[in-house]
């Protein structure tokens, strides 16, 4: 009897490693409405939303959200209805 | 400009300019949003099943930063994220400048806006500064090329100072 080889569970990780949402800086958008909307979309107080917009406008991008791929294409494409510059990718970090 | 007043409820206050130049603006982004200029998928299945939206983003740059990609590292999800979601993201963003342009029928000066059509106002005013924006070149990494003398810069400053009332009226 020979033992199957055991299964490098590679694809689960991959299916399973969290994505998340990433706002990119853009001259347009105002702090204020950044903020607002972090708050507005996500419910996050004000101190987390406007620590979230300093991020975008210094480092040129936030990660503002992690989940599931399908909840990150709701936060990207609700990004998009604000006018935000939101896309979304597989958390490498 | 927008205020909150001491009974809690956000008004707007324009004069007759103001008010046919914010009419005009809202018209144009209404054309440019309405018909879409990407061709929707021909897909057959996706068709069937009422997913025609445009597969590709828009050359226009005022469009594509209306309707950019949701994926960076990924072309097929990106094409097919934007067949799901760009229909309803462009019924959203029109629906939004419908009821902000309705708010200025028969104006006389002031009006009350019930919350729906602040937040409208708050979307559509955003849409029209990144369709400004995206004209006047703001965004290139080139900002040594913006005409600060041209009128559609004036345009975009003025509308950035009246979306400036509304968030403030509107903060928590």
């Amino acid at each position: 009897m020979s033992v199957a080889p055991v299964e490098v569970s590679q694809p689960q990780v991959a299916t399973d490693r969290p994505w998340v949402t990433i706002v990119w800086n853009d001259p347009v958008n105002l702090m204020t409405y950044v903020t607002f909307v972090f708050q507005d979309y996500f419910g996050y107080d004000r101190a987390k939303s406007e620590l979230l917009m300093l991020d975008v406008h210094h480092k040129g991008r936030a990660v503002v959200s992690a989940g599931s791929r399908e909840e990150m294409e709701r936060d990207v494409s609700a990004m998009h209805g604000y006018g935000l510059w939101a896309t979304m990718q597989k958390d490498d970090q | 400009m927008f205020k909150r007043s001491r009974s809690g409820h956000v008004y707007l206050k324009l004069d007759d300019v103001e008010c046919g130049l914010l009419e005009q603006l809202l018209g144009q982004i209404i054309e440019l949003i309405e018909v879409p200029d990407v061709p929707a998928s021909t897909d057959p299945l996706a068709r069937l099943v009422g997913l025609e939206g445009p597969t590709d983003i828009s050359e226009d740059p005022a469009l594509a930063r209306l309707f950019p990609d949701g994926y960076t590292d990924d072309a097929e999800a990106a094409s097919d994220f934007r067949r799901f979601t760009e229909p309803d993201l462009r019924t959203k963003k029109l629906m939004c400048a419908r009821i902000s342009q309705a708010t200025l029928d028969d104006w006389t000066g002031r009006r009350d806006l019930s919350d729906d059509q602040a937040r409208s106002w708050l979307l559509a005013l955003n849409d029209l500064r990144l369709t400004l924006g995206a004209r006047i070149g703001l965004g290139d990494d080139s900002d040594d090329d913006i005409d600060f003398d041209d009128p559609a810069y004036h345009l975009y400053d003025w509308l950035t100072y009246q979306q400036g009332t509304l968030i403030e009226a509107l903060a928590p």
